[in-house]
């Protein structure tokens, strides 16, 4: 990695994990109708720092220089309508130092979240705006990671802001505690999905985001913390984010391309994260319900405990998918389920449910159906169509270190 | 080691309309860039002039006159320079050859500081 490689990482990092905390801020000083101006002046302050970072350099703090930088913006773009929002000119913009140096889960982005979980806006798109606004994923990312295009996506985004300002009001503030835990399912899974993105992203140049990924991990810790009685899964779910954050380190070679789980050195994964894990699964079995985080959980205990591919407990990996495809029949989840069929040589199985799964819709977009389907016409000894599969997968849309894995599978096929 | 003056100038309305993404990776560039050559020792400093187009202070005829710039005829505005350490021409046009100014605009005016004065 050239020092340039680090900068560009590492103003990802900051624009991304700053966009969030502005908004978050912003809105719980403005109320919940303003997350339009909110992202504005976010965005006006992130884009006035990156003007400004190439004749300096990038500042020996840069987080807090960026927020000084937005907290003077937003104070001269309120004051300037302070009428308008009938907003105290002299407001406080002074916990930004506090947060740089204890860069602790702030409230504000857990607000945000809830405020855009609102029961009032459809909730395909409270997941969107909080992806959006709070996790400070781009709209090309927040789209790709739902198979849509942007357009369709700000057109969505836009309605849910609207509804948004039509149930919050100017008085209005945040729910109460009773309306607060029926949002927290819907809170879960903006976490859920945040790692996920961060885990396997489908477009750019990174193999994974761990600082999206530590983000989710810290989103969810705060949550744990701030809510007493526990939301069905949460423990559960905390549980799959520690277990996958755990392999990050070992899933990128030297050179940057990507190890499969077969591929992985095991001593590289974070055994801390993995005791904390089970602590929390231990901790679920006393959920309320028993839901997807527990047997994705469980899957992912399965690999954390196995020390080596060849010990690893794919009868019990096989009966989760089972019970998780009674619980959510999606198409990811039937494609893995296949996969693990496939690697307890159960070919047949195998075949049947990637043949469920090629009528559903989407799996010609996903690139996990086309290899899961490479791999068995490899196992039942037709290359021409291990070929064929690998090759639609490259067509997908994915990020480039995973470009290049499908790419060295094709030529490995060949 | 002399100093050297780089002027990146630009089209006045190269900055906007772009997207997001697209100005981000803009400034990704150049900011690598600076980071890149302030640890070599080569980068000394800079500054970003504001987007408006300044004043220009004329006497022409005994009476000075203030204009608002830039002038409408102009095909580039200055946005900013930065101030490099190089050992003659030819080092510093072989830095400005990497700038990342050369791929995104077109212009880079180098000129030598005159230290002849200085201890």
């Amino acid at each position: 990695m050239t020092s340039s490689d680090d900068t560009h990482q590492l103003l990802d990092d900051i624009v991304r994990r700053e966009r969030g905390w502005l908004i978050s801020s912003l809105v719980s000083k403005l109320g919940p109708s303003k997350v339009d101006l909110a992202e504005d002046v976010a965005q006006d302050a992130i884009v006035k720092a990156l003007a400004t970072w190439p004749f300096k350099g990038v500042p020996d703090n840069p987080r807090a220089w960026l927020r000084r930088v937005a907290g003077n913006v937003a104070i001269d773009r309120i004051r300037r309508s302070a009428r308008e929002f009938g907003v105290d000119e002299d407001w406080d913009w002074g916990t930004s130092e506090t947060d740089v140096i204890t860069p602790s889960l702030s409230d504000p982005e857990l607000d945000l979240m809830v405020l855009c979980c609102d029961p009032s806006i459809d909730p395909q798109d409270q997941l969107f705006l909080a992806l959006k606004t709070v996790c400070g994923l781009t709209a090309a990312e927040t789209a790709s990671l739902f198979f849509m295009t942007e357009d369709a996506l700000s057109q969505r985004l836009s309605r849910a802001k609207r509804k948004l300002k039509a149930q919050s009001g100017d008085l209005a503030r945040f729910p109460t505690r009773c309306a607060l835990s029926a949002r927290l399912p819907q809170l879960l899974k903006v976490i859920y999905l945040m790692f996920a993105w961060g885990y396997l992203p489908r477009r750019g140049d990174d193999l994974f985001r761990d600082d999206i990924c530590r983000e989710a991990v810290r989103l969810s810790e705060g949550l744990l913390r701030k809510i007493d009685g526990e939301t069905a899964g949460h423990h559960a779910l905390h549980a799959l984010l520690l277990f996958q954050m755990s392999r990050l380190p070992a899933r990128r070679a030297d050179d940057g391309r990507l190890l499969t789980l077969e591929e992985q050195d095991r001593n590289l994964w974070d055994r801390d994260m993995i005791a904390a894990g089970f602590e929390h699964l231990q901790a679920a079995t006393a959920s309320a319900a028993l839901t997807r985080y527990h047997l994705e959980a469980g899957i992912a205990s399965m690999h954390a405990e196995a020390r080596s591919w060849g010990e690893t407990n794919w009868p019990a990996i096989t009966r989760f998918y089972e019970l998780l495809h009674a619980k959510v029949p999606s198409l990811a989840v039937l494609v893995n389920w296949a996969v693990s069929l496939l690697i307890s040589d159960d070919l047949d199985a195998a075949r049947d449910k990637l043949d469920a799964a090629s009528k559903r819709p989407g799996a010609e977009a996903l690139p996990a159906y086309h290899l899961a389907r490479a791999q068995l016409a490899m196992r039942m000894g037709d290359d021409e169509a291990a070929q064929a599969a690998i090759a639609a997968a490259r067509a997908c849309q994915v990020s480039a270190p995973v470009a290049a894995y499908i790419d060295r599978e094709l030529s490995l096929s060949a | 080691m002399a100093k050297f003056v780089l002027m990146l100038p630009h089209a006045p309305d190269r900055y906007q309309n772009l997207g997001e993404a697209e100005f981000m990776d803009l400034m990704k560039d150049y900011i690598g860039w600076v980071e890149d050559m302030t640890a070599k020792g080569k980068f000394e400093g800079g500054e970003k002039l504001m987007d408006e187009g300044g004043k220009i202070v004329t006497n022409t005829s005994g009476t000075i006159e203030v204009h608002d710039g830039p002038f409408a005829e102009v095909a580039e505005i200055l946005g900013g320079y930065m101030v490099i350490n190089a050992e003659d021409y030819d080092e510093a046009v072989e830095i400005a050859r990497s700038h990342p100014h050369m791929k995104h605009n077109e212009t880079i005016i180098i000129r030598q500081t005159d230290a002849s004065a200085d201890e």
